[in-house]
């Protein structure tokens, strides 16, 4: 009696989700839909940033859908974690899993992300022997669409990797520039976090503060899953350097701010946009994290006047502060639509090569300035600004000089 | 700072991170002394620790953002803390030998040890879920107190940790060495069928060996929160390897030299950052492992084997 009750519950149930899925299938086939990937490390060290990130996608998604789509053409995220548990941040071997999976759903025609280097070397060559578009709203490692390393991370050739930020060839070095020419140092320590984007911006920094002929006290690596950092900050401290630069994002950097605190207060620190996140001070202490510059890849954006409504905006539909890769993660989703709107002008439906070869051709204005990208697929605006933690939140200080 | 104070300053740092080892080391030691058994779970009790030692405080109102406290509150709030804790991961030591070794006890090759590393996976994940993977601050109940010597310093938290460590050591080795239990204990250790023919209740004394060890992890973990500030999921890992190393190093199975051990981990740790940098740091470490299980086996106090037929 309960076997059979259980046996009809069942393929009740079945018969439902059948008809469910039946009924999904009819309503892509009808509609028009482009459907876009966003892989990103919602979980882990990192997941503030994501968040961000993510919202800003999903507001211009929103925006555009409301709209009518674009050319007709609704927008649908397909989002995947790409942290997990065992690295407690982002792990490139989960994004180039997700990755994989955006290549494998053929009404994914491209994608938004990543938010790291480390996953972005590993997820181009993905891409480029899908012919596939990813517009990085964040990850600003330089050799990802270098043509050096073409072989590497683009074997195709043609450009699948392109940024609503510039990288860290100016990233980098320029922050080297505002440490050198606004406060004024003489000698620096730096320290990075091994991952690709933290070993490749401190070694932008490095070489640039070198031409500017800043003394490098030194050079280190810190175990982001390490707890004790006393060591080599009490080295720092019996060197004492005019300044830490820290190049790395957020797993370390919890660690490093209160301990540095603690240990070498009065030095200045520094680091990139892997530290300019929401959350640090509720991970590490405001008084730990004050005084601390970071940057960003792009121009500041939450805080100017043209950008306001905007904010207005995001704060009210998806109930937190932005930030600004949320703006160029934002913008990122425009380009996309802006691609979609020409491909279908031609009165062909998109696909992943159109779609490529139209964001490739992009002629937008946004609310970040004009966006259109080089050969390799960097943005052309190539502004970095400064910040620094003041009582416990970001504020915005300059342009980083260029020289 | 000249190079020697920094020197000195780096042997202050050294000999607390290794008595931070040390507290780990001993239960782990203690444990293998008298079941031979490597208890992988031991770190993940540890970090469990952090986080019962965390929501302890959350109850008493203490949150990360309160000022440090002082005096009789201080002192009273230490206790507390201390006590729960010690207690609460004593218990889950209990339990883990229970529920997952007892009925491997006559088991005999690698199966016993496996089983801890799947506890120890099983504690992480339990962690990772209820408290997410981000850093966690621990609340800073200690008063920042500093004495110098020369340019270098000490802070209250490094001696704080220092002698509660060489306290909880000498009790330990008393405890083993004075006591009916500890007697016991040692007839255990040496054969437990002939113990259990003396009358000795073996699985009481195994079960309280548990709760020792793993009451040690907790007071490990409570330090580990008040001197470094954080905790997270992942901290057993890396600290439990090298408070292993440490046990190893020392000889496995002897109190004084788990202690022994951290600090020479310790101090490792701190002088090879100094001298060739941190990113060496476990490289450094596990090659001690290495060159201790092929050229001292025994460790540096461990001069008997096994006794076991």
């Amino acid at each position: 009696m309960m076997n059979r009750r259980t046996l009809v519950l069942i393929v009740a149930l079945v018969a439902v989700m059948a008809m469910l899925a039946g009924l999904s299938d009819r309503v892509t086939a009808q509609g028009k839909v482009v459907k876009i990937g966003l892989s990103l490390p919602l979980t882990g060290a990192d997941a503030d940033g994501s968040d961000a990130v993510l919202k800003g996608s999903q507001m211009a998604i929103a925006e555009v859908n409301a709209k009518g789509g674009a050319a007709g053409y609704k927008l649908e995220a397909v989002v995947f974690d790409s942290a997990t548990p065992a690295a407690g941040q982002y792990d490139p071997a989960q994004a180039a899993t997700n990755y994989k999976k955006f290549v494998a759903d053929t009404l994914v025609l491209v994608a938004v992300g990543p938010i790291m280097s480390g996953e972005g070397k590993a997820i181009s060559p993905i891409l480029s022997e899908a012919d596939m578009a990813t517009i990085t709203p964040s990850s600003t490692n330089p050799d990802i669409t270098d043509p050096k390393f073409q072989a590497q991370y683009r074997p195709k050739g043609k450009a699948v990797y392109f940024r609503t930020v510039t990288t860290d060839a100016y990233q980098g070095p320029n922050m080297a520039n505002y440490l050198f020419h606004s406060q004024k140092i003489k000698s620096v320590y730096v320290l990075d976090d091994g991952g690709a984007f933290g070993v490749g911006i401190a070694d932008s920094f490095q070489k640039r503060a070198g031409e500017l002929g800043v003394k490098l006290l030194g050079r280190d690596r810190l175990d982001p899953k390490e707890a004790d950092y006393k060591t080599i900050l009490t080295k720092i401290k019996g060197l004492s350097p005019d300044a830490l630069y820290y190049g790395g994002v957020m797993q370390a950097a919890a660690k490093l701010a209160p301990q540095s605190y603690e240990v070498i207060p009065k030095v200045i620190k520094a680091g990139s946009d892997g530290v300019y996140d929401l959350s640090w001070p509720k991970q590490s202490g405001k008084e730990a994290v004050d005084g601390w510059f970071c940057s960003q890849a792009s121009p500041e954006l939450v805080t100017s006047p043209k950008v306001e409504a905007w904010v207005t905006k995001f704060k009210s539909t998806m109930k937190r502060d932005p930030t600004n890769y949320a703006i160029t993660a934002y913008n990122a989703v425009l380009v996309i639509a802006d691609a979609v709107e020409r491909t279908a002008a031609g009165g062909k439906p998109p696909t992943r090569t159109s779609l490529r070869d139209a964001i490739q051709a992009t002629k937008l204005s946004s609310i970040q300035g004009p966006i259109a990208f080089d050969a390799n697929g960097d943005i052309l605006t190539r502004t970095v600004s400064i910040y620094q933690w003041r009582d416990g939140e970001i504020k915005y200080v300059s342009v980083a000089p260029e020289k | 700072m000249s190079l020697l104070d920094v020197l000195l300053q780096q042997v202050v740092n050294g000999l607390a991170l290794g008595m931070m080892y040390a507290l780990l080391a001993l239960g782990f030691t203690m444990v293998y002394g008298i079941i031979e058994l490597i208890n992988f779970s031991h770190f993940s009790v540890f970090m469990t620790g952090t986080f019962v030692g965390l929501m302890v405080l959350n109850l008493m109102g203490v949150t990360a953002v309160s000022k440090s406290l002082t005096g009789l509150v201080l002192v009273g709030t230490l206790v507390a803390l201390f006590m729960a804790t010690m207690l609460i991961t004593g218990v889950l030591g209990v339990l883990i030998e229970r529920v997952c070794l007892r009925s491997l006890r006559n088991v005999s090759g690698t199966a016993p040890m496996i089983t801890t590393i799947g506890v120890a996976f099983i504690l992480i994940n339990t962690m990772l879920l209820a408290w997410g993977p981000q850093t966690q601050r621990f609340p800073q109940l200690l008063p920042n107190w500093r004495w110098s010597l020369g340019a270098a310093e000490v802070t209250f938290k490094q001696v704080l940790l220092f002698v509660v460590g060489l306290i909880l050591m000498l009790a330990l080795s008393h405890l083993v060495k004075r006591t009916t239990l500890g007697k016991a204990m040692r007839a255990t250790a040496q054969d437990a069928d002939a113990a259990r023919m003396m009358g000795i209740d073996v699985d009481r004394v195994v079960v309280l060996t548990f709760f020792l060890g793993s009451a040690l992890a907790g007071a490990g973990s409570l330090f580990f929160g008040l001197y470094y500030g954080f905790t997270a999921y992942y901290i057993g890992y890396t600290t439990g390897l090298r408070a292993f190393t440490s046990a190893v190093l020392g000889g496995i199975g002897s109190i004084p030299g788990a202690v022994l051990g951290g600090l020479c981990i310790g101090l490792t740790q701190s002088l090879g950052g100094q001298l060739l940098g941190v990113k060496w740091t476990d490289v450094i470490i596990f090659s001690i492992l290495i060159v201790t299980m092929v050229f001292r086996p025994n460790g540096l106090l461990g001069t008997r084997l096994p006794q076991k037929a």
